[in-house]
């Protein structure tokens, strides 16, 4: 079988030489998935982009990437163009952002049929309302795209690309902002492109995308590949150090730490048929939860299901509709804190991290030197501390802001998804950290996450919240949780 | 773009020089002499005279210092009032956001010249309402401004931060909010300021503003409107100094007000 | 269609403030003159020789100009709202058909400012907006810095220089004849357009970069389609989105260009009134101006509904 797309040797540099892809080879066959998988910066999406024709202007490529018979690096522009919606197209990364917001789902559809395809206008028509049957949109075709859930945005997208029916799709990142139902609904989707005989290529930084969607993989790192093989081979048992690590770091792989004796003492937090409405929906309709010193209980529910709100009426950062918070009494209530999902936001900018520490010594009568003995157990390099937050990695940022957040000697810690927005491996480094540094202090932690894996391996209780209830999810230790 | 930021920098230097120094250095600019009315710029006259034989560079000057230090005064309160209301909306919230916020929707029903008029209406004329009226005009543009920007900021993540580690509503005012709220400030007040010598300088120029024989520059090209086809030059020097300051502020503010 | 409902709603409520504010103003005014308001209201009814203190007290009653304040001043917004808006202190004459007659010279003024400013603003801002940093979009923005700092005044004055003293091609004012419109039109319109085209630019530069336009190309779409399916419509909504501002323009420069023109407008009225202290007529002239911004706005926001469904379903 000939390749649909052949990329060799494949060299990226930017402006100033600084190589950015080093030599990636891959070939993409019909009916076969290639998944390309790297963490940020791997230069993953420069693959995408140089199978396209469309790298920016300023970066300088050398290699071959042919795409059915013709030589894209070379090429001239019109001629990449032509290929675009006839030879290969894109399910883009946010579909949302790129739908037109002001054109109806239908059209959207029909336009590839009558203006790509060249259909007469009934007949495009008919195609594109078979094409959203087919995925489950009857009855969207008069809707506009904010007027679309965002899984319904994403097949939307998918019934654009079914349109064009081109024999090579590109998938940049489908899966981002996705929690794991609909992460494993859009990899199912994209497995059934391939068996409709199309050439599929993924980049995603997601290892359970890789593992779902099966066929060929190929790891990247720093620009180079480091592995490529059959999905079965390679995810099952890696050659390479790296992707060693990369698939150890994997939750559900992670070692378990013997559970400690049950919780003791008055409870720090504790809260009584809680409820709260936002925009006018009811988020949260009757929640009661114990938090006792010590001990780490994860929250589990999809995005939307009110996660988040819970904890921040827990640290009355927000107000109740009904229902009552019981706080541990005579505590500071800088001890009652929290950790947030993306820490480049939770810091100041314009400040330096020695600042932001100094204010928050100033302020506490904490001497400064009790945050270098911190950072230390955390792994942090003192030259750190004269960066700005924009300059330094969102796993050191995340650690200082558990550093910051211990300082204050919390009894209570609120962890809003606080590894979702880091790369694999860095989350295996930081998510045991907090629950080390948590324990030490003794204090009690609610983590809040979308990841049933994630939540069984560091959680000493798993709770599901769901249509604004709480329930035990059970406890089976080291099995995944259904969703 | 920072040329652009000089050259702003550059004109404005030249005209408040001038606005400072030129008062005590040059001539009366009061002082008539009919024997030399309209006499063309030269050695004697370097922009020449107007009707009543009165120097125009000593006119502009004062014209000039009354310019500035009107628009400056005016967009002075505006921006105290501006911000300071914002920044209370903001942190306040609920009906007393709501209630400010509608005052500024209220403002901005009518054009900003014509709410000015509307107050000089009261006495056509005269300095106060005038500065007034400019600074009712231009409150609304700070108050939103400042109100977005406190609310933005205060929704961040690392606003709920400071509070959650135990910082007071002051610390994330002064530190957080105002840091990020000054460029945008600025640039606002240099826009500010242009809008306020436009607006004088055209309610003078149709009558309503400041009267002769107090030099400003929009009534001194309305003066000498009679005198147009022998005095061209004497006419178009108010008018060319009013652009000169407006694009000064303009391209001091620019740099900010590129940022997306 | 709920938004288009609440939109609609908000601008009555803005028309009905504008009524208010000016109406109180008009009503502060009056009594701030020297004087009896009666007596003055008489004299301009009757001419100053037929009045005495029977005809004030006549007119006083009439017009409920005793008793306390906030009465008073419900009874005078009482015939604000409903256009009864009295006599001229200068003239004598009614003030509403007046007003109509400035109001139309000023509709005409700012329509043919408006059809001179849209096709010289608009495709001057595309084509900037389309390469950035680029001889056009240099060329433009210096244009438009420049326009918007020298003073209205000053450019129909420099017009009126060129055009109908030294060229004598265009009459330097007045309203007699109907090439007499041009130069205040044109001297409104670059102002406009300067403003326009750039918010044109921008909205450009956004949608360029959108990436709903660039899955457009990878679609398959030609360019052509691409612009006219996806990048008109999309690039079109901010410069609706911002008309109130150039709207603000038009009619902030339509009280000094008609000043300076002799154009027989609602603004020219207004500054004739203020001069000549004529609450009456400043009280009508300001609530016509007022009220014409809010109906342009208005209009605007109609057209933003039709453009953008997410607007028209109050969903922004």
């Amino acid at each position: 079988m000939t390749a649909a797309l052949l990329v060799e040797d494949l060299h990226v540099a930017d402006a100033k030489g600084t190589p950015l892809l080093r030599g990636a080879s891959l070939q993409a066959r019909p009916g076969v998935p290639l998944t390309v998988l790297g963490e940020t910066g791997s230069g993953k999406s420069l693959v995408l982009l140089a199978v396209l024709g469309a790298l920016p202007p300023g970066l300088q490529a050398q290699g071959r990437v042919a795409l059915a018979g013709t030589e894209m690096l070379v090429a001239p522009p019109q001629a990449r163009r032509r290929l675009w919606g006839r030879t290969v197209s894109v399910l883009p990364q946010e579909p949302f952002l790129a739908l037109d917001p002001t054109m109806r789902a239908l059209s959207q559809v029909a336009e590839t049929y009558r203006l790509v395809r060249g259909f007469p206008r009934p007949r495009a028509q008919a195609e594109a309302e078979a094409r959203l049957r087919e995925l489950g949109l009857e009855g969207t075709g008069t809707r506009f795209p904010f007027q679309l859930s965002g899984g319904m945005a994403q097949r939307l997208a998918l019934a654009i690309l079914r349109a064009a029916d081109t024999p090579v799709l590109l998938a940049d990142e489908p899966t981002k902002g996705l929690d794991a139902p609909r992460r494993d609904e859009a990899a199912r989707r994209l497995r059934d492109e391939a068996e409709r005989g199309r050439a599929v290529v993924t980049v995603t930084h997601d290892v359970a995308v890789a593992r779902a969607l099966g066929g060929d993989v190929l790891i990247l790192r720093e620009g180079a590949v480091v592995e490529h093989g059959p999905a079965a081979q390679v995810l099952a048992s890696p050659s390479h150090a790296y992707s060693r690590a990369l698939l150890a770091a994997e939750p559900s792989r992670w070692t378990r730490p013997a559970r400690p004796p049950s919780p003791s003492g008055p409870p720090v937090m504790e809260a009584v048929a809680l409820r709260k409405s936002l925009g006018g929906r009811p988020l949260l309709r009757e929640v009661s939860l114990t938090l006792r010193p010590g001990e780490l209980v994860a929250v589990l529910g999809s995005s939307g299901s009110g996660k988040t709100t819970l904890g921040d009426l827990l640290l009355g950062l927000m107000r109740t509709d009904g229902g009552e918070v019981r706080r541990l009494p005579g505590v500071a209530p800088w001890r009652f804190t929290k950790l947030w999902q993306d820490p480049p936001a939770a810091f100041v900018p314009h400040q330096r991290l020695r600042q932001g520490l100094d204010v928050l010594s100033r302020r506490h009568g904490i001497p400064f030197a009790r945050f270098g003995s911190g950072m230390e157990r955390l792994g942090l390099a003192p030259a750190l501390l004269d960066r700005l937050p924009a300059e330094i990695s969102g796993g050191e940022l995340q650690r200082f802001a558990l550093l910051r957040a211990l300082s204050l000697d919390p009894v209570f810690l609120f962890a809003d998804e606080p590894t979702s927005r880091l790369d694999p491996l860095t989350q295996a480094t930081v998510a045991p950290m907090l629950r080390e540094a948590a324990r030490s202090k003794g204090a009690a932690v609610l983590l809040v996450t979308h990841d049933p894996d994630l939540a069984d391996a560091l959680a000493d209780r798993v709770l599901r919240l769901h249509e604004g209830r709480l329930a035990s999810a059970g406890c089976h230790p080291g099995g995944p949780l259904g969703l | 773009m920072s040329g652009a930021r000089g050259l702003g920098a550059a004109l404005l230097l030249l005209l408040g020089g001038l606005a400072l120094l030129g008062p005590s250095l040059l001539p009366d600019p009061a002082l008539q002499d009919l024997r030399s009315a309209l006499q063309p710029p030269g050695t004697t006259w370097w922009l020449g005279t107007d009707h009543l034989g009165r120097s125009v560079l000593a006119r502009a000057a004062h014209a000039l210092r009354f310019s500035l230090t009107l628009a400056a005064t005016a967009v002075g309160i505006a921006v105290l009032l501006g911000t300071g209301l914002g920044l209370l909306a903001a942190s306040l919230g609920g009906l007393a956001d709501r209630a400010l916020a509608a005052l500024g929707d209220a403002t901005l029903a009518l054009p900003g010249l014509l709410l000015v008029m509307v107050v000089v209406a009261f006495a056509p004329g005269e300095i106060l309402p005038l500065s007034g009226g400019v600074a009712l005009a231009q409150w609304v543009h700070f108050f939103r401004v400042a109100r977005a920007e406190a609310r933005r900021v205060l929704a961040l993540p690392h606003a709920e931060a400071a509070r959650v580690l135990g910082f007071g509503p002051d610390y994330v005012l002064r530190r957080l909010v105002l840091p990020e709220l000054r460029p945008i400030l600025l640039t606002l007040v240099g826009f500010g300021l242009g809008t306020a010598v436009l607006q004088v300088a055209a309610l003078s120029f149709v009558g309503v503003g400041v009267r002769p024989p107090t030099p400003e520059l929009g009534s001194m090209t309305t003066e000498l409107l009679p005198y147009l086809p022998e005095a061209p030059v004497q006419a178009l020097v108010p008018a060319v100094l009013v652009a000169m300051l407006v694009l000064g502020f303009q391209l001091l503010s620019a740099d900010e007000g590129q940022k997306p | 269609m709920m938004g288009v409902v609440r939109i609609l709603l908000a601008r009555l409520a803005q028309a009905g403030f504008v009524a208010v504010l000016v109406g109180t103003v008009g009503f502060a005014l009056m009594h701030s003159l020297p004087g009896d308001p009666a007596f003055r209201i008489a004299a301009e009814r009757y001419g100053p020789d037929m009045v005495d203190a029977a005809a004030a007290e006549a007119v006083r009653a009439e017009l409920g100009l005793d008793g306390p304040v906030l009465p008073r001043l419900l009874r005078w917004l009482g015939r604000v709202i409903t256009l009864n808006l009295g006599h001229s202190l200068v003239s004598g004459a009614p003030v509403l058909p007046e007003l109509l007659d400035h109001l139309a010279h000023t509709a005409m003024l700012a329509a043919m400012a408006l059809a001179l400013a849209l096709p010289l603003g608009l495709p001057l801002g595309v084509l900037a907006g389309l390469r950035p940093g680029g001889a056009v979009d240099r060329v433009v923005l210096l244009g438009a810095v420049l326009l918007r700092a020298v003073p209205p005044y000053a450019l129909g004055l420099a017009l009126m220089v060129v055009f109908a003293l030294h060229l004598g091609w265009l009459p330097p004012a007045g309203f007699e004849s109907p090439a007499a419109i041009l130069l205040p039109a044109l001297t409104l319109a670059l102002g406009v357009a300067a403003l326009g085209g750039r918010v044109a630019r921008d909205a450009v530069m956004a949608v360029e970069a959108s990436p709903f336009l660039r899955f457009a190309r990878w679609k398959g779409l030609s360019e052509a389609a691409v612009v006219r399916r996806h990048g008109l419509r999309n690039a079109s909504i901010p410069v609706v989105a911002v008309l109130g501002l150039q709207f603000a323009a038009l009619l902030e420069g339509a009280v000094v260009v008609e000043s300076l023109f002799s154009w027989p407008g609602l603004g020219h009225a207004l500054v004739h009134a203020i001069f000549a202290r004529d609450v009456p007529m400043v009280q009508g002239a300001a609530l016509a101006l007022g009220l014409g911004f809010v109906l342009l706005n208005a209009l605007a926001d109609a057209l933003a509904a039709l453009l953008d469904p997410r607007r028209a379903r109050g969903t922004l």
